[in-house]
């Protein structure tokens, strides 16, 4: 159900956002021209001029980098900075480092607790030194700020390279312009909606500071409990909108006040898959040819539907430990198969209580990530694995492999190895470094296929740009802040780069007219495209998986770590 | 010919693993001829590390055991037959590509010169093969003499028939300091020229040198597939370092030699080694075809052919047309029109002038004015009047002209003919023109236009017929309806060509009547009636300006610039050295028919490539279920439970890596023949081979890896 609407939402918001991008006139341009033109005169920049591959990769690598720096001094100096009701100290360097390139890169892998901590103290006035958390102008000025951004980033990258591809275009537009306009006029306006439907279902939305309240029976016991709220409805919004997933909270949806009943719970599934699943449309809009989104929708959802078919193949839901008992085991397992599909990372549940099929299926749709992966670089994944499977397999049809009417020529291949390839050095090269180097036993991680499960995933989820993890917090020391950190950046960047040079020299191609070739718009072409997708990347991963969630499960481990 | 070639492949198949190819294979196998081929060369060098392993297994502490040296030893063996298997396949391919190149270069003319030598001052003439001729020797060009080569004059001025070569009908004078061709012919006079290329350095040979797999460049496609094989091998090659690892710092104590095995069987071997042979036997099966192509690109090419224009003689049809009807106008009769055509074509030696004779003798209209042939005067058919014809002087009854036509037919003519009407009395006292030709061309020259001519015409030209008119004494007298006789198995071809979405397009200079006929009989929607030269060049831009990928043939000089501008342009041999020149690849045999089995060989070899890469990839799947089970066997069992296939935990590496070897010779005839395939369209091609080769590919191996598995176990 939840999958359909937001589909059909998908269908609908898409000629909207492929207007933005293509600069058509709007109802808002009354309203948003002024104040776009303001931003451009600002920053001196020339809306109408287009830009090359490098000079946008340039941009955008410039602009994340700049917004980094800025969050990275509100972590860094949070304590002597204002809005801090609660009175959190600033991040030690490595953590603030680790933070704002999690946040800055879409993933939000978070080695701590948003509300401090705050859950285990009756009292927030009296916080333990070294336990980090973030203060309201951290949350609201650099997570939420970087939360906007990095989503604005990755759909800006996704438009270029798509750019690329449309017929006759001379250039992959201009950043600056791209992220003006998917801030104003998307992201914005549909956070704020959102948000307002958030509150409308009880998520707190505030600056009043913590609430210290008697508790029930705290009339006769005296006790105590502080009511952890803040600005929490636009941040929700944000971060599953943006598939983003840096939560509030800690326990991130999990914790009531973020996701406080089943309609919030739907409703954020809902705002999760909405981006990504537009911008598949948006790709056959753009492109002029919207078959085109056919096999990057079907491809991404039948993929999804496996990932769902394995995480409920085990007799689940079985309510372990650490499970969301308000929603049941069901919503549990679907809200992580979604936040591992689209990259989010947010958590309804915590990870350790699920079945480790689930967690199989978790790292299929973050080792995949197009299932319909990020915002944005979903998008971008999938024309990645197209290329590929029409390259090898499509060669099989007796012509030189093409798609969009575009050859495919050895340099696209050699990127698209390339981006195909960091993913695999990411991961791998530092799982086997965090034992290596003893960084894995100094924070309690065993060696058993649940330790090795829990440090494969960490990195996985980082070089996905997920965010998810099952360190959390405990993670926070300066090995695990400083590879997931590089991790992050790699994972995000380098791919963005090459994708985006690949769309670049689509740019002047001799474009085929003639639908000669391999019809990628066709059912089984979309099922050929999942068949290779599922062979390319289990082949790649398989054996840690095998030592991994897989051997838990022939372990017999059930849940509860 | 044809015949005793295949004769002469099919006696040297029985031999094809010859000693040499053996030899050849094994020089291979060093490291420094393996550059060329990194995946090859990465499995080589496994083998010299688990050869270490072997000899001292204490130097690989956590990685290796002694107990197991035997293990390593058969793992080595393997690894080398590996290695083996892809050097046997190059040796072999290329061994193939030279045998069928030096065939290719025997059916090259063997033109003997005269070679001048001056010695002391005298010129000697020595009888030289053209091929022995260099740069900077003298010859000498006498009346009737083919050119043997590429020759400047330089002495002497005579007339040379250069038409073979440029289309160019009328001789061409030569003087000192013109340029002479390879293949033209000396009609008159002397000339003493000096020779300006080498043998070698033509064009056949040149374009034959390719195959040297050596000197090949790697055609667009092959280096694209080469990326694909490196980023394979770059991943695996993480992937097994890091498992390396994690087995270190998770102490799963696996082997090397069975990490080695996981790695070598992940490998893209199977495409790895037979990659360079499909290129190659590409171009050999191009060969056999006796179509030589200037690069492996040009090949690829061809199975992206979106259009493809056929001449329509020479392709479509035999290239000659058949006379098989004699039309009267009102006041004539059938015979009246036979003999005439009789006599306009008795001095006609092209088969279309021998089946006018053919029809009217077997229709028994000799024309009685035989005996006036030998005193006619001839009109040779030209271009600009479009008609020939004869004039005959009076004549003295029935005789057999002394000169004409065949001696066959003479003797028939004097055996079965009796003058029929009494001898001696000249028919027409007077002279009598008979002259035949197009029927515009002829109705130009007559006095008046008999009513139903144009009718009559028309009728023919409906039918697909071509239209033949006949005049005497400048007065029409009759049609011949001429018919162009199919190739056999065009239709079929070019129902092959449609079925694969490629669009056929028939150029012919037939008028837009007979050309629809044509091509409706053929299945053709396409013509391009009364088409001139020039036009094919305008079809092939038009064509390509909305992005097609044009495939023609040409021979003419004027055929040049469609030829230079096609994507795929087949010159004919007969043709000129311009056209041959332009094109990008020629056929020996000079039959236009072929390009369609270009076309096809061209989505065969792209087809290969892609179902040998695909298997080579679908293949891996079964391994990791045969290999990961033994892996970590004595640390965590509990991954025995990916054991699907029940392979014995002794023998599942040796039965992977064994499939994974002798996989590459089963392929080898797969390389070399290419993939077959029925005519189909684009997506059904692709739907049925990934069925085949990529399913398949993830099937085959459970099998073939179990089967080897029972099989050591029973051992």
């Amino acid at each position: 159900m939840i999958l359909v609407v937001a589909i059909l939402s998908g269908r609908f918001l898409a000629p909207y956002i492929t207007r933005v991008f293509s600069r058509s006139p709007s109802r808002l341009d009354k309203v948003l021209n002024p104040i776009e033109k303001g931003i451009y005169r600002l920053i001196s920049v020339d809306p109408a001029r287009g830009m090359g591959w490098k000079e946008y990769f340039l941009a955008a690598l410039v602009v994340n980098i700049f917004q980094m720096a800025i969050a990275f001094i509100i972590f860094a100096f949070q304590g002597v900075l204002p809005l801090n009701p609660q009175g959190f100290p600033g991040l030690s360097w490595d953590l603030a480092f680790m933070q704002v390139i999690s946040f800055g890169t879409n993933t939000n892998l978070q080695h701590y607790n948003g509300e401090g901590n705050c859950i285990q103290l009756p009292n927030c006035a009296a916080l333990t030194p070294g336990v980090p958390g973030l203060s309201y102008l951290s949350e609201m000025m650099a997570v939420q700020f970087l939360q906007f951004t990095s989503a604005a980033t990755g759909i800006c990258v996704a438009v270029a390279m798509i750019r690329g591809f449309v017929a006759h275009s001379k250039d992959l537009g201009n950043f600056y312009v791209d992220f003006t306009r998917s801030l104003t006029r998307i992201l914005f306006p549909l956070c704020f909606v959102a948000s307002l439907v958030f509150v409308g279902l009880g998520v707190p939305q505030t600056l009043t500071g913590y609430h210290i309240v008697s508790t029930v029976e705290g009339a006769t016991t005296r006790a105590t409990q502080t009511i952890l709220v803040g600005p929490v409805a636009s941040l929700v919004s944000i971060m599953q909108l943006g598939t983003n997933g840096g939560g509030y909270y800690g326990a991130n949806s999990a914790y009531p006040f973020q996701n406080p009943n089943p309609a919030s719970d739907i409703f954020q599934i809902f705002l999760m898959l909405l981006i990504p699943t537009t911008l598949c449309f948006v790709f056959g809009q753009l492109t002029g040819k919207k078959r085109e989104t056919r096999p990057i929708l079907w491809g991404a959802y039948s993929l999804f539907a496996l990932d769902l078919l394995i995480a409920f193949t085990p007799n689940l839901p079985v309510v372990g430990p650490g499970m969301e008992v308000r929603f049941g085991g069901f919503f549990s397992v679907f809200w992580t198969v979604v936040t591992t599909a689209v990259t989010t990372g947010s958590v309804n549940a915590s990870l350790s209580g699920l079945n480790p099929l689930v967690i199989l299926s978790a790292f299929n749709g973050m080792l995949i990530q197009a299932t319909p992966g990020g915002k944005g670089v979903g998008v971008m994944y999938m024309v990645m694995f197209i290329i590929l499977t029409v390259f090898i397999v499509g060669l099989m049809s007796g012509r030189t492999p093409e798609y969009l009417g575009l050859k495919i020529t050895a340099r696209d291949v050699k990127l698209v190895m390339i981006a195909f390839l960091v993913h695999p050095v990411i991961v791998l090269v530092p799982t086997v470094l965090a034992y290596s180097t003893g960084a894995a036993g100094a924070i309690g991680v065993g060696t058993s296929s649940i330790g090795f499960t829990k440090i494969f995933y960490e990195f996985t989820s980082a070089a996905a740009n997920n965010g998810s993890d099952f360190l959390g917090a405990s993670a926070n020391t300066p090995f695990f802040n400083i590879s997931t950190a590089l991790v992050m950046f790699l994972g995000r960047f380098a791919p963005i780069g090459l994708l985006l040079s690949l769309g670049g020299s689509m740019i002047n191609r001799k474009r085929l007219t003639t639908e000669a070739g391999v019809r990628t718009d066709s059912p089984l072409f979309a099922l050929i495209l999942v068949g290779s997708i599922l062979v390319l990347v289990l082949l790649t991963f398989f054996p840690f998986l095998a030592l991994g969630p897989i051997l838990e499960f022939f372990q017999g481990h059930v849940n509860g770590f | 010919m044809s015949t005793r070639l295949s004769k002469m492949m099919s006696a040297r198949r029985t031999t094809l693993i010859s000693r040499k190819v053996l030899i050849d294979s094994l020089v291979r196998l060093s490291p420094l001829r393996l550059i060329a081929n990194p995946v090859m060369l990465i499995v080589e060098i496994t083998f010299f590390i688990v050869i270490a392993m072997a000899l001292d297994p204490e130097a690989f502490p956590r990685l290796a055991s002694s107990s197991l040296q035997v293990f390593y030893v058969e793992v080595a063996l393997i690894l080398l037959i590996t290695v083996w298997f892809s050097t046997l396949s190059d040796a072999l391919a290329e061994s193939q590509a030279k045998n069928t190149a030096n065939s290719l270069r025997r059916l090259e003319m063997e033109v003997s010169s005269k070679k001048i030598l001056i010695e002391a001052g005298s010129r000697r003439i020595v009888p030289t093969p053209s091929r022995e001729l260099r740069t900077g020797d003298l010859i000498l060009l006498e009346k009737n003499d083919t050119v043997p080569i590429d020759a400047q004059v330089l002495e002497g001025i005579a007339m040379v028939d250069e038409s073979l070569l440029t289309g160019e009908s009328t001789a061409v004078r030569k003087a000192p300091g013109d340029d002479v061709i390879g293949g033209s012919q000396v009609l008159s006079d002397t000339l003493t020229a000096k020779v300006t290329v080498n043998p070698d350095e033509t064009f056949i040979n040149q374009m034959i040198r390719m195959v040297e797999s050596s000197k090949r460049p790697k055609t667009p496609n092959e280096q694209a597939v080469t990326i694909v094989l490196i980023g394979l091998t770059a991943i695996f090659t993480i992937l097994i370092g890091a498992l390396l690892g994690v087995s270190l710092v998770l102490s799963l104590a696996a082997d090397l030699s069975v990490l080695i095995a996981l790695y070598v069987c992940l490998l893209p071997t199977t495409i790895g080694a037979l990659l360079p042979s499909i290129g190659l036997s590409g171009i050999s099966r191009l060969y056999k075809e006796k179509i030589v192509a200037k690069s492996g690109r040009a090949v690829e090419t061809a199975g992206d052919t979106d259009v493809i224009l056929l001449d329509k003689t020479g392709t479509i049809t035999v290239g000659n047309r058949q006379a098989v009807e004699f039309l009267p106008f009102l006041e004539f009769n059938e015979r009246d029109v036979g003999e005439a055509a009789f006599l306009a074509s008795w001095h006609d030696d092209t088969p279309e002038g021998r089946s006018l004779i053919r029809l009217a003798y077997e229709a028994g209209f000799v024309p009685k004015e035989m005996n006036a042939l030998d005193a006619s005067e001839v009109y040779e058919f030209s271009a600009s009047t479009r008609t020939s014809g004869v004039k005959l002087a009076g004549g003295t009854g029935f005789m057999l002209p002394k000169s004409g036509g065949t001696g066959r037919e003479r003797g028939r003519l004097r055996r079965k003919f009796e003058p029929h009407v009494e001898g001696g009395v000249p028919i027409g006292s007077d002279e009598t023109e008979i002259i035949k030709g197009a029927p515009d061309a002829i109705k130009k020259i007559v006095k008046s236009v008999p009513a139903d001519y144009d009718k009559i015409v028309q009728e023919i030209s409906a039918a697909g017929d071509t239209a033949m008119a006949l005049s005497r004494n400048r007065e029409a007298i009759g049609i011949v309806r001429l018919r162009d006789v199919l190739k056999p198995d065009i239709r079929e071809k070019i129902m092959a060509v449609k079925v694969m979405g490629i669009r056929p397009v028939m150029i012919t200079g037939d008028q837009p009547l007979t050309a629809k006929s044509i091509a409706a009989e053929v299945g053709i929607d396409e013509y391009q009636p009364e088409a001139k030269p020039e036009d094919k060049y305008d079809i092939v831009k038009r064509e390509q300006a909305e992005t097609r990928i044009v495939a023609m043939i040409g021979d003419g000089t004027n055929d040049a610039p469609a030829l230079a501008m096609a994507d795929v342009g087949l010159a004919m041999n007969s043709g000129t050295q311009a056209a041959k020149e332009a094109a990008n690849m020629v056929d020996l045999e000079s039959n236009p028919a072929k390009i369609i089995e270009v076309v096809m060989l061209g989505k065969q070899l792209l087809m290969t490539r892609g179902a040998v890469t695909t298997f080579s990839i679908a293949n891996d799947v079964a391994k990791y279920f045969a290999i990961m089970p033994v892996l970590f066997a004595s640390t965590v069992p509990e991954l025995k439970a990916l054991n699907v296939l029940g392979l014995g935990l002794n023998t599942a590496v040796l039965s992977a890596l064994i499939f994974n070897a002798i996989i590459i010779p089963l392929l080898i005839p797969l390389a070399m023949r290419g993939v077959t395939f029925k005519p189909s369209g684009t997506m059904t091609l692709f739907l049925k081979n990934t069925m085949i080769y990529g399913f398949g590919g993830v099937i085959v191996p459970f099998v073939g890896i179990k089967l080897i598995d029972i099989a050591i176990s029973l051992v």
